[in-house]
């Protein structure tokens, strides 16, 4: 068992959770705004790909990280144009970005660095490894002040349940649904420079591999709330890195190895059972979804 | 906000604008052979197992490899095109493409495109197709196999000689027949020196995924390293670059040495963590998919089983400027002397695949 739980385990499941931890706020503050926000992954690939880039370009992985939450907030800023101006169905416009985010950062990868699947790996003196983390779990408090204790927060919460009586209330509804889609990409784009120049060095084709719905999950897991969804997120990198440590280590009693496939099913089998019996009802935001279109 | 319509409207189209940008088929010179080539998911620049691939049809086009320099070999003026599916359901699309247009060679890279090269090829039985490191039996399809085996073999040695801790690593990408051959022939190579060595296996993932998620590969192989582990084999396409930046990360001792050390794959990966790669076990892709190419401008074409092994070297371990202070003089004789005896069929290699 030592060779499972030791110390070690503990820094690869924080290490594992950050970028998640990060997508699943920035889902949050889509979602309770109204907005469904299936496109974290495509806004992880974008802040990934351009934080590596810029960081490879210029030598500074601070700038590489402002490039990285700008191009989230691009991303973001297109999501929230067609899905709040333009009322189009937020699911579809969330899977067009993230379908369109596994081309884009190849072929701009191709257009800047002759290398269509990866950027060059960034030498070690220029990675974050351990800021982005920082900045991930102190976003779990303020967000939690955000959200329950600024009028920003109830503003947010309010176009998110009912917008209806929001905008009777005075909120420019539209407004405020922009400002969360806006922080979902910033925060998501941030998840995504991590991986790209925190964890690892470079920027891989669709290197998110599923982070991002994965956090969407966490977020429903922690019922849409910043500190339970951290938890959830938590539970995610733990189990991921428990899987990475069982693996040749825990053997069936016959002496054989257990299949690989078999480990690697355990987070998503535990997942089902905790969501089906232990939380209890994850109730979404009620206009979760909706676009709101203002009666005359 | 009208701008921002227009904006909208405007980015798609600058999108395929620029994507259009490129030749299209029909300016293609069709008095010149053409080849045409369809990647695996990790796309042409993965430093490994597809940058191989198009450094052997970069060489037959030019006879320089794609950084410019001379590849030593005669360039034939081909036709050359190449296909980066983003996922595997653009592969097809992609073979079908060059097919329509009467392509003399088309090129399909890794294992997953074997069934799709079959269905294509039984389509269109006159022109040539060459799949790598797949096998089919139709007349007009070339398989190009490598054993892996042996070459990780020959790994496995050098990093049991190297080892402080007696304990290996291994990464593999999917857990599939073709990533078992590299490891336990690793694995049989290292206890060839020494029967107690411990070699930790571990996959990336179930999903082709696995090949691009160097951020599980990292952890793998600090997780491996927590276990002891002091030289890890990566075959996990980008994934495995993550291991690169985990033994980097471990440093480098008093006398400058590294700690820990990585073994690159399929290319020669020891110019990316100088210092850190104790070797790369080589595959030559570039070599077949050469070779391949030359047979169907001379018009030589083969079906059937193409094998590259030690002796034709195919599969082999790179030794240059940033590794030869690495590695010791005895570890290379070991090495050789295994070469050696496995071309002579005296030492027998696992075949993990076809066992």
């Amino acid at each position: 068992m030592g060779e499972i739980l030791n110390i070690s385990l503990i820094w690869s499941a924080v290490r594992l959770s950050t970028p998640l931890v990060l997508a699943a706020l920035g889902g949050m503050f889509a979602e309770r705004a109204g907005v469904i926000n299936i496109a974290l992954e495509g806004m992880m690939l974008a802040g990934a790909f351009t934080a590596a880039a810029v960081t490879y370009t210029t030598g500074s992985p601070w700038i590489g990280l402002t490039a990285g939450v700008a191009a989230g907030l691009a991303i973001a800023w297109v999501h929230a144009v067609a899905s709040i101006r333009y009322r189009a169905d937020q699911v579809v416009t969330g899977t067009a970005i993230n379908i369109l985010m596994i081309g884009v950062p190849g072929f701009l990868s191709g257009a800047l660095f002759l290398s269509s699947g990866s950027t060059p790996q960034i030498p070690k003196e220029h990675l974050v490894p351990w800021t982005p983390i920082v900045m991930a779990f102190a976003a779990v408090p303020i967000s939690w002040y955000v959200l329950y204790r600024t009028p920003f927060g109830l503003r947010l919460r309010a176009v998110g349940e009912n917008p209806e009586a929001a905008d009777a209330a005075g909120i420019r509804v539209a407004a405020v649904r922009y400002i969360g889609v806006l922080l979902s990409g910033a925060f998501a784009a941030l998840g995504g420079a991590y991986l790209s120049i925190g964890q690892s060095s470079l920027f891989t084709r669709n290197m998110t591999s599923g982070r991002g719905f994965i956090a969407l999950a966490a977020l429903i897991f922690g019922k849409w709330r910043p500190v339970q969804t951290m938890f959830a997120c938590l539970f995610f990198g733990f189990t991921e890195a428990i899987t990475i440590r069982m693996q040749g280590v825990v053997k069936l009693p016959s002496g054989e190895d257990i299949p690989v496939q078999f480990i690697q099913m355990v987070p998503y089998l535990l997942t089902i059972v905790v969501l089906a019996g232990f939380i209890g009802h994850s109730r979404p935001p009620r206009a979760l979804g909706r676009p709101y279109q203002k009666e005359r | 906000m009208k701008w921002s319509k227009a904006l909208l409207c405007l980015a798609p189209a600058v999108l395929t604008a620029t994507a259009c940008g490129q030749q299209s088929y029909a300016s293609d010179d069709r008095s010149k052979p053409r080849v045409g080539i369809v990647f695996d998911i990790g796309g042409k620049d993965d430093r490994s197992f597809n940058a191989a691939a198009w450094n052997g049809v970069r060489c037959a086009e030019t006879g320089k490899w794609p950084d410019g320099k001379d590849c030593g070999r005669p360039g034939f003026g081909i036709t050359l095109r190449d296909v980066e599916p983003g996922t595997p359901v653009n592969i097809e699309p992609g073979m079908r493409a060059f097919a329509e247009r009467k392509y003399d060679l088309i090129i399909g890279i890794g294992f997953a495109q074997a069934p799709i090269i079959e269905t294509v090829a039984r389509d269109y039985p006159d022109i040539h197709f060459a799949i790598v490191d797949g096998v089919s039996d139709l007349p007009n399809v070339a398989s190009l196999v490598f054993k892996e085996h042996e070459g990780s073999y020959l790994v496995g040695i050098l990093s049991a000689m190297t080892t402080k801790t007696n304990t290996l690593g291994f990464i593999g990408g999917m857990d599939i027949g073709l990533i078992h051959r590299f490891a336990k022939g690793f694995e049989q190579g290292a206890k060839s020196v020494n029967p107690n060595i411990r070699v930790i296996e571990n996959y990336v993932g179930v999903t082709d995924a696995a090949w691009n998620n160097p951020g599980k590969g990292k952890e793998l192989a600090l997780s491996q390293i927590a276990k002891g582990a002091d030289v890890i084999f990566p075959a996990a396409g980008n994934s495995g670059l993550g291991a690169f930046d985990a033994v980097e990360d471990m440093g480098r001792d008093a006398s400058g040495r590294a700690t820990h050390f990585v073994i690159g794959v399929d290319s020669n990966m020891n110019m990316l963590k100088p210092g850190f790669v104790l070797t790369s076990m080589l595959k030559r892709v570039d070599n077949a998919v050469y070779q391949i190419t030359r047979d169907v401008v001379n018009k030589q074409f083969k079906p059937g089983l193409h094998v590259f092994g030690l002796e034709s070297d195919g599969v082999g371990y790179a030794i240059d400027e940033n590794n030869k202070d690495l590695l010791s003089p005895e570890a290379i004789r070991a090495a050789e002397e295994a070469k050696k005896k496995i071309i002579a069929g005296e030492i027998k290699v696992t075949d993990a695949m076809f066992q």
